[in-house]
């Protein structure tokens, strides 16, 4: 490369255009961004500052976007198609990668899909042919272009091949989450919350833009937030309190607080009207567990305090107990529709029963098992029931709300896999108790995404009978139960609560499509490959547990398509490769504002545009182009054009109520402007009830079209209200019937390995010895060897989901933060251990060893050992030469350790020694 | 008189290195080259344990030791305060390094890239051979203060005259302004806050002030 010396410039002239467009790298977004050009070259990135006031987090963006620049002009950057010559896939392989023309590629494509058409879209097993992964928690969608059009316009395709999602996401919140409040991700009110309980939740890390600058603000305002978690994390620096527990204990802690707020308070200190009449607190309890209802209407009965008698839920001006013994007559609906009638007997309501549930959970009892202070305990708890305001009022928008300022926060490890249902019940029931749920300054839901419509959370609020919301359970009746799963990771079958939305085979165990096939389930279809698999922006063999199994595991995939940045672990094993866009080379618009994921609450909603900033490079390709070209290749003109008229690209391009069509001629091929201008001229006049049209030219200009959200909608109570509605808290009655219907349709088709998951369906759900089963697994995996330490993991803001690993000025800045490339350990136990600052140590788990540098710090529990991210690469450029360990290595995928969601937890039982000195 | 400071809240700092990264891009400074970073702090020992995050740099110290030891007279500090280095004259000595009790200096004596001798796209096109063989550090983006005042604009309060760091803050926890300006930005929250300086105690008088509490 030969420079020319530049004569000193100024900033102003150092840029030439700026392009607005947007980073949705991870959930955490999507945030606003400008791309600085200069003769053509994306020189830098900064924030777009004149949506500040629109965008929740100030027009900013994260560390993460400013990697985008260094990614388009990566020198390991694939920029031509490629196809594999060497026929043997594996590690140790080299796949022979030539270069090859895009027509080349998509003939090659084009075949293997036109024979799985001709063959048969399911295989002999049932499940389909055709595979699509990718990573991110969903943010690959927003970079995707027209791509879910096509892979709608092909019929059945196996979403569930897991790369992480599913089981290393927060999957209990994501399936109770949404039961209980419309909630796929539950987050605080944070700018009106006052006292905080984060139980690992590193939201300073995973929080993105809006979680940081909310947090920020309320830390400002004086909100006190105490952060519970093993490992100092960068949330716990930033909060008031660092309290330090045993991993998976965090519902004993819970528990306790339940107990205090119950026991060592007097009732009145809870929202008593809000218990009697927006949940399920005094609906009275029959001998077997399940509703008393009334014997003509099926209604659950509760008791009336002013006639004294058992009623329907619903009856008009009642007084519902919520304690004491009453003697009763009515119908218990059981298991399979099995029905028996009582007379006379004594029944509860869920609250009397609640009481006896957490009668023993004193924080004497949870301080032997969190191995916390019995006064810390104790003291978080008042100070939690202190916040909670009850019986005030808050006006927002002119409606006056129930102000509740306390929010119970959960983190991933701690609200997925064992232990994951407890303590989102737990956290869920914390601020029912007080009136804190759905309410300003409480526990809110973010978005819907296994209820429907997608994009409309309040618009997903119905009723079930029982006076709660409505959920769409896989059906668990014997007409109905889905013995014959629709892919491989057999989520309608085994996990009524996963439901079954265009999310729902992501959000199943998908893990188990990876074990399966080398330990075939009994009495289930056989374990297949897909024929075809995509891969895109994920890397499972790298993301996922066991990580070189299942490495070992692609490598026997028949043909694997790609989508590549640079080579990776997993597309080593590719057959072809296909260099698509970067960010900041493609074009998208994208569903913006409302509420989303994790903080994003905003007081606007619209549309952003991702545009080409620069040319694209090499030979890469827009995902809008790729997917039409599949579509004209494989025969699906019409249908993909139909798929992205009825909306497959986000928004329908014609209104149903006639308002305006942008539809696409469906018999024609379109370009990629004409596509998105069609899409941009529908979202406009959605947005604007049909009163503006603008299209993608006004987009590259404004980048962002909002209208006012109304901050009410960020609460359910309201609609709750409204619609005469009750939150399914405490008492879990759908749950137990659905849990034990389960079981009779698995033994009815001779299935005995799901037992232990079904010991889930709770309808108070227990504390168990959550650290225990960790601990068994191990023993019994190793054969009874010991393993003193457990590992654990820690969010990177700088890498989470960036696809970056790759990039110098990530890693260069990720370093600036404590434990990025090595191994966190207690200094102290380090010491005992005669492990030095630097010092080479081994970690072994039962399932096999990895090693790196350690790092010692204070602010982690002696038993514990830390790894942040997701490492350990050895193919991936720049990145296979920081020998950086993963935990994924060390951690193995286990049925024992599935839980009833079909999720585990980034958690793993190991040894740990010192095998050398530091370089 | 003006003197123009940054003001880092340590209550609101989350060390996310966005103003790090911010830096580099606006600046094009080389890998390794971090004029503004936010390093990790853990003080006390477990489990009384503290830990923050705390953005440094150049301190635009008012008697900065840099200056003094410059035998070039390259380093020099401006009437608002802003500590600059003149490359055209700059020998490299490195003096100014040692001199620094903020580390904040930096001197690259030979081209170098994110991925090695080569340079790619956006390097190239931003690479500036002045910046080799002299000493570097944070101005403040002076440039960019400059063209914002011409322009009538107000450093600190609005973007196009605020360093790049500042504007790209996702927990607003940088600000800049004028000191000297009793109504300034910086000005009230230092009346309002607890603070303190870097080094306070080396006479430095470090234009770089901490919020606490």
């Amino acid at each position: 490369m030969k420079f020319v010396s530049r004569k000193f410039r100024t900033q102003a002239d150092r840029v030439d255009k700026k392009v607005k467009t947007f980073c949705y790298q991870c959930v955490a977004g999507p945030d606003l961004l400008t791309v600085n050009v200069r003769n053509g070259v994306a020189v830098g990135i900064e924030p777009d500052l004149s949506a500040a006031s629109v965008h929740p987090g100030g027009g900013k963006v994260c560390v993460k976007a400013f990697g985008i620049v260094q990614k388009a002009y990566h020198p390991n950057r694939v920029l031509t198609p490629m196809k594999r010559t060497n026929p043997n896939k594996g590690r140790h392989e080299d796949p022979g990668f030539v270069p090859i023309t895009w027509d080349e590629a998509m003939d090659i494509i084009a075949d293997k899909l036109n024979g799985v058409r001709a063959t048969g879209l399911l295989d002999e097993s049932g499940y389909p042919r055709v595979a699509f992964s990718s990573g991110g928690g969903g943010t690959p969608q927003s970079y995707m272009g027209s791509l879910p059009a096509f892979l709608a316009a092909w019929g059945p395709v196996d979403f569930g091949i897991g790369s992480g999602q599913g089981v290393k996401c927060t999957h209990s919140e994501h399936l109770y989450g949404e039961l209980w409040h419309r909630a796929f991700t539950v987050a605080a009110d944070t700018p009106l919350t006052l006292y905080n309980v984060s139980f690992g939740a590193n939201i300073e890390a995973s929080g993105g833009v809006c979680g940081v600058w909310r947090h920020a603000n309320a830390r400002d305002r004086g909100m006190k937030r105490v952060q519970i978690e093993p490992a100092l994390s960068i949330t716990g620096a930033c909060s008031a309190e660092w309290v330090p527990i045993r991993p998976k204990t965090d519902p004993a802690f819970m528990y306790a607080m339940i107990h205090v707020a119950l026991y060592e308070h007097p009732r009145e200190a809870l929202d008593i009207p809000f218990l009697k009449d927006r949940t399920g607190s005094p609906y009275l309890i029959a001998p077997d567990g399940f509703f008393l209802r009334d014997k003509k209407t099926k209604k659950p009965l509760l008791w009336d305090l002013k006639t004294k008698k058992a009623v329907p839920f619903d009856t008009p001006g009642t007084d519902p107990a919520l304690e004491g013994t009453f003697k009763v007559s009515g119908l218990e609906v059981g298991v399979d529709g099995a029905a028996t009638e009582h007379k006379n007997i004594e029944c509860r309501p869920a609250f009397s029963h609640l009481l006896d549930h957490v009668a023993n959970c004193t924080p004497e009892w949870a301080a032997k098992i969190c191995d916390v202070p019995v006064d810390t305990i104790r003291r978080v708890a008042n100070e939690f029931v202190a916040n909670a305001h009850v019986g005030e009022t808050i006006e927002i928008e002119g409606q006056v709300l129930p102000y509740r300022p306390i929010a119970v926060t959960l983190g991933k490890t701690v609200n997925n896999g064992w232990g994951g249902y407890e303590c989102c019940w737990a956290r869920t029931l914390l601020a029912t108790l007080f009136g804190a749920l759905e309410v300003p300054g409480g526990t809110l839901g973010t978005t819907v995404r296994l209820n429907k419509p997608l994009d409309d959370r309040m618009g997903s609020l119905a009723p079930s009978p029982e006076g709660f919301l409505d959920y769409p359970m896989n059906p668990t009746d014997k007409e109905n139960w889905v013995s014959r799963p629709n892919i491989r990771n057999a989520y309608r079958t085994l996990v009524p609560l996963s439901g079954n939305s265009s999310w729902s085979p992501a959000l199943g165990p998908t893990h188990l499509a990876w074990m399966f096939q080398e330990e075939p389930p009994k009495n289930l279809p056989k374990p297949t490959q897909p024929d075809v698999w995509f891969v895109y922006r994920t890397n499972p063999a790298i993301s996922a547990w066991d990580a070189p199994g299942v490495a070992r595991k692609i490598s026997r995939f028949p043909f694997v398509v790609a989508f590549a940045f640079t080579m990776d672990e997993t597309n080593h094993m590719a057959d072809v490769l296909l260099p698509d866009c970067v960010d900041i080379e493609s074009t998208q618009l994208w569903r913006v504002g409302g509420t989303k994921y994790v903080e994003q609450f905003w007081h606007y909603h619209g549309f952003a545009l991702r545009q080409a900033a620069i040319e694209a490079r090499g030979e890469s390709r827009d995902f809008t182009d790729i997917a039409t070209e599949l579509a004209e290749r494989t025969g699906l003109r019409d249908a993909y054009n139909n798929r992205i008229n009825r909306g497959g690209l986000g928004v329908r391009l014609k209104d149903k109520g006639g308002k305006y069509d942008f539809s696409l001629e469906e018999n024609k091929r379109h370009s990629k402007e004409e596509i998105w201008d069609a899409v941009c001229r529908a979202a406009s006049s959605e947005l604007t009830g049909g009163k503006n049209s603008d299209g993608l030219d006004w987009y590259k200009e404004n980048g962002l079209k909002t209208e006012p959200f109304s901050q009410v909608n960020w609460y359910l109570y309201p609609k709750m209200v409204e619609m005469g509605l009750r939150f399914e808290m405490p008492y879990q009655e759908r749950l137990l019937r659905v849990g034990k219907q389960l079981a009779n349709r698995l033994h009815e088709h001779g299935i005995d390995w799901w037992e232990k998951q079904l010991t889930e369906y709770q309808a108070l759900p227990a504390w168990k010895d959550f650290p225990g089963m960790w601990e068994e697994d191990a023993r019994i995996s190793s054969g009874g060897e010991d393993f003193p330490f457990w590992l654990l993991t820690s969010r990177s803001m700088q890498y989470a989901w960036g696809n970056n690993v790759a990039l110098q000025m990530i890693k260069e800045v990720a370093d600036n933060v404590a434990g990025h490339g090595g191994i966190i350990i207690n200094a102290g136990r380090a010491a005992e251990l005669g492990i030095g600052e630097g010092d080479l140590i081994e970690v072994r788990s039962s399932l096999r060893s990895t090693k790196g540098m350690a790092i010692l710090r204070q602010g982690i529990r002696p038993d514990t050992i830390l790894m942040i991210g997701q490492f350990d690469h050895w193919k991936t450029p720049y990145a296979k030469n920081l020998h950086t360990p993963s935990m994924n290595t060390v951690t193995p995928m286990s049925m024992r350790l599935t839980d009833a969601t079909g999720s585990s937890s980034d958690l793993v039982r190991v040894q740990v020694r010192r095998i050398g000195e530091a370089a | 008189m003006t003197r123009y400071v940054m003001v880092a809240d340590l209550r609101r700092c989350v060390g996310c290195q966005t103003c790090t990264a911010a830096c580099r891009h606006t600046n094009a400074t080389p890998p390794g080259v971090q004029w503004r970073r936010v390093i990790d702090v853990e003080v006390g020992e477990y489990p009384d344990v503290q830990r923050a995050f705390m953005p440094v740099g150049c301190m635009h110290c008012a008697d900065p030791p840099c200056m003094a030891v410059c035998p070039s007279t390259a380093t020099r500090k401006r009437d608002d305060g802003i500590v600059t280095i003149d490359w055209d004259i700059c020998i490299g000595c490195a003096y100014c390094s040692v001199a620094c009790p903020y580390q904040a200096r930096y001197k690259v004596d030979k081209a170098d890239f994110a991925y090695g001798a080569d340079a790619a796209e956006n390097e190239a096109e931003q690479y500036d051979p002045r910046k080799l063989g002299v000493s570097t550090k944070c101005n403040f983006c002076a440039d960019r203060i400059d063209e914002g005042c011409a322009k009538g604009l107000t450093p600190g309060v609005d973007p196009e005259a605020t360093p790049a760091c500042v504007n790209s803050c996702i927990a607003d926890a940088l600000h800049f302004g004028d000191i000297e300006d009793p109504k300034s930005n910086v000005s009230k929250m230092l009346k309002e806050h607890k603070n303190f300086r870097m080094h306070e105690d080396l006479g430095t008088d470090p234009g770089f002030y901490y919020l606490w509490d």
